[in-house]
């Protein structure tokens, strides 16, 4: 409050309440019937979509058999995808809590109300989405790639060798799994007891907890994954913002969200429309349906 | 019969106009005539149960179509179409093990508009999660999460994992191998937690396996449980709207 200009302040707040006003217009009629006509063209669109297209109902469920592949419903199929990748927790439990907290907390990191209830509207916008978009794609897309070995068919096809002629030496690099299995790790590390060594409960007067831990197999499937889940965002953003492209903690946003989008959407697709017999890639066109 | 200050002669669309909504019952119903003023196109929405989750005036750039894409609106009315034909579908179903696969069979060949019913409420869902998602995109990209309006977006992660969860509880009702194997995988990744996780899945389809036990927790959760839910936090939001001064706009 600045003292000494009251008229001039209400001056400025009742000109500002008139201009409202006039931008305002009736809920009755301008707005309801916007959502009268909403209303109308969605149900005709899924009376008429159910009408032409019939809801699958396939045999009756047979525990006995289980067909291949079996997927969970599309909106979890990023979620079955990245289970391909990693430990089973990190994929089924830790990932979606991480993210749905992160997704809620976005309000609380981002909270400079410069430019709200515009599309886009601060500078920079589009260009974070392009880059975050393309980011997200072509990142999610390599690593895909990388861990269904298909880098090893591509790079086949391209010197018109045979998929059995990748060199020895660079077996590690085939797939995620690689550098557990073609990395000469000390055998120690395979079984390091943490339970007889480590933590001893007996000395507490606990029983002992029989637990080995594989280092090489953690690495691979929890050290590895949790790195890059969070190493490249994190990255992304800093080198974004050593460059001097994204400054404010709203293009940062953007660069983050449009890749979480980007990130999901391509494992879903790649969930929905490329993974055939036992989970493998294919061409969308070379998927065939499941067998049972 | 003394002359009257009556037109001559009326038309017949005057006199049919006159005997609906000038006639006891309708007046009954909606007290005044058409609101023609906007002093009672205000009162219109201000007294009316269902219109008044609206503000009665709103800004000029919330009207255009490209600013919501009516998303949010949408979500809600495929809400409320999944209810409707929900219900239906509840009259034919039963949830156990030897009646659903034959229920839903006997919906599709016996009952009329059977088919029909299952196949809105299918896609409808499907629907429901697209325009959700795509809501979440808009709000986002209007950066209309901003103050004051952080608590409103969260409430609506939860409504997206509601969402979620009632199209995934409604997955396993037609007791087909989609629905069983779908659920099994994706019961399967919650019971990979550590520690709780096969306490949660245990709990989730009351059992090891996926059978009857898992059945009924089911459908009573898509039925009843999800909704209601799913009720009380549109009701949150939409009343957060308001309270928020409607939607957000350039300050
Ligand atoms: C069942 C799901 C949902 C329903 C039925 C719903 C409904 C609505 C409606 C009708 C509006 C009014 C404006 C519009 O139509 O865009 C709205 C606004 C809003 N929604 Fe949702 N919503 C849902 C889910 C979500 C989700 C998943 C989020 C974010 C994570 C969200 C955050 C918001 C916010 C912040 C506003 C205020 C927007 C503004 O001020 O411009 N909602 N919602």
């Amino acid at each position: 409050m600045v003292a000494g200009t009251p008229t001039a302040q209400s001056a400025a707040v009742r000109g500002r309440a008139r201009r409202q006003r006039e931008e305002e217009l009736l809920v009755w009629p301008d707005l309801v019937f916007i959502e009268f006509i909403a209303a109308t063209l969605f149900m005709l669109t899924f009376t008429l979509l159910s009408i032409a297209v019939n809801a699958p109902l396939q045999d009756q469920a047979n525990p006995a058999h289980t067909p291949n592949p079996s997927k969970a419903p599309w909106y979890f199929l990023n979620l079955q995808e990245l289970l391909l990748h990693m430990h089973p927790a990190l994929a089924g439990v830790v990932v979606p809590t991480v993210a749905l907290v992160a997704l809620g907390a976005i309000p609380y990191y981002d909270n400079d109300n410069e430019r709200q209830g515009e599309w886009l509207a601060t500078p920079r916008a589009w260009t974070m989405v392009w880059i975050g978009t393309i980011v997200g794609f072509v990142g999610t897309l390599m690593l895909v790639i990388w861990d269904g070995q298909k880098h090893v068919v591509l790079w086949a096809q391209l010197t018109g060798k045979d998929v059995a002629d990748w060199p020895e030496k660079l077996n590690w690099l085939r797939n995620a799994r690689a550098l557990q299995n073609d990395i000469a790790w000390p055998s120690s590390w395979e079984a390091v007891p943490l339970g007889s060594k480590i933590l001893r409960t007996d000395l507490l007067g606990l029983p002992a907890i029989d637990l080995d831990v594989n280092i090489p197999a953690m690495i691979v499937e929890q050290m590895l994954p949790t790195g890059l889940m969070i190493g490249l965002p994190v990255l992304l953003s800093a080198v974004l913002w050593k460059l001097g492209i994204a400054k404010t903690r709203r293009d940062h946003m953007i660069v983050q969200f449009s890749g979480f989008i980007s990130v999901f959407l391509t494992l879903t697709i790649l969930g929905t429309f490329f993974r055939g017999l036992g989970m493998e890639l294919f061409w969308f066109w070379e998927v065939s349906p499941a067998v049972s | 019969m003394a002359t009257t200050e009556r037109p001559e002669s009326r038309s017949v669309t005057d006199r049919v106009y006159d005997a609906v909504f000038h006639s006891y019952f309708w007046r009954s119903i909606f007290r005044s005539g058409y609101p023609n003023t906007p002093r009672n196109q205000m009162l219109a929405v201000a007294t009316n149960v269902f219109l008044h989750l609206h503000p009665t005036r709103i800004h000029r750039t919330h009207v255009r179509i490209t600013h919501t894409f009516c998303l949010g609106g949408l979500s809600f009315f495929l809400f409320l179409g999944l209810t409707i034909t929900g219900v239906l579908l509840m009259f034919y179903y039963v949830p156990s093990i030897d009646r659903a696969y034959t229920d839903m069979q006997a919906l599709e060949t016996d009952v009329r508009f059977g088919m029909l019913m299952r196949n809105m409420h299918r896609w409808m869902a499907h629907g429901m999660v697209l325009t959700v998602l795509m809501h979440m995109m808009r709000v986002f990209y209007t950066g209309a999460y901003k103050p004051p309006r952080e608590f409103n977006w969260v409430v609506g992660v939860v409504l997206l994992v509601l969402t979620l969860l009632l199209s995934f509880t409604g997955y396993l009702l037609p007791w087909d191998e989609l629905a069983f194997w779908a659920i099994t995988v994706g019961t399967n990744m919650v019971g990979s937690a550590p520690i709780l996780g096969e306490p949660n899945r245990f709990v989730l389809i009351g059992g090891f396996d996926v059978g009857p036990n898992a059945l009924i927790r089911f459908y009573t959760l898509h039925v009843i449980g999800l909704p209601l839910l799913a009720a009380i936090f549109m009701t949150v939001h939409f009343w957060r709207i308001r309270r928020d001064g409607g939607l957000a706009r350039p300050l």
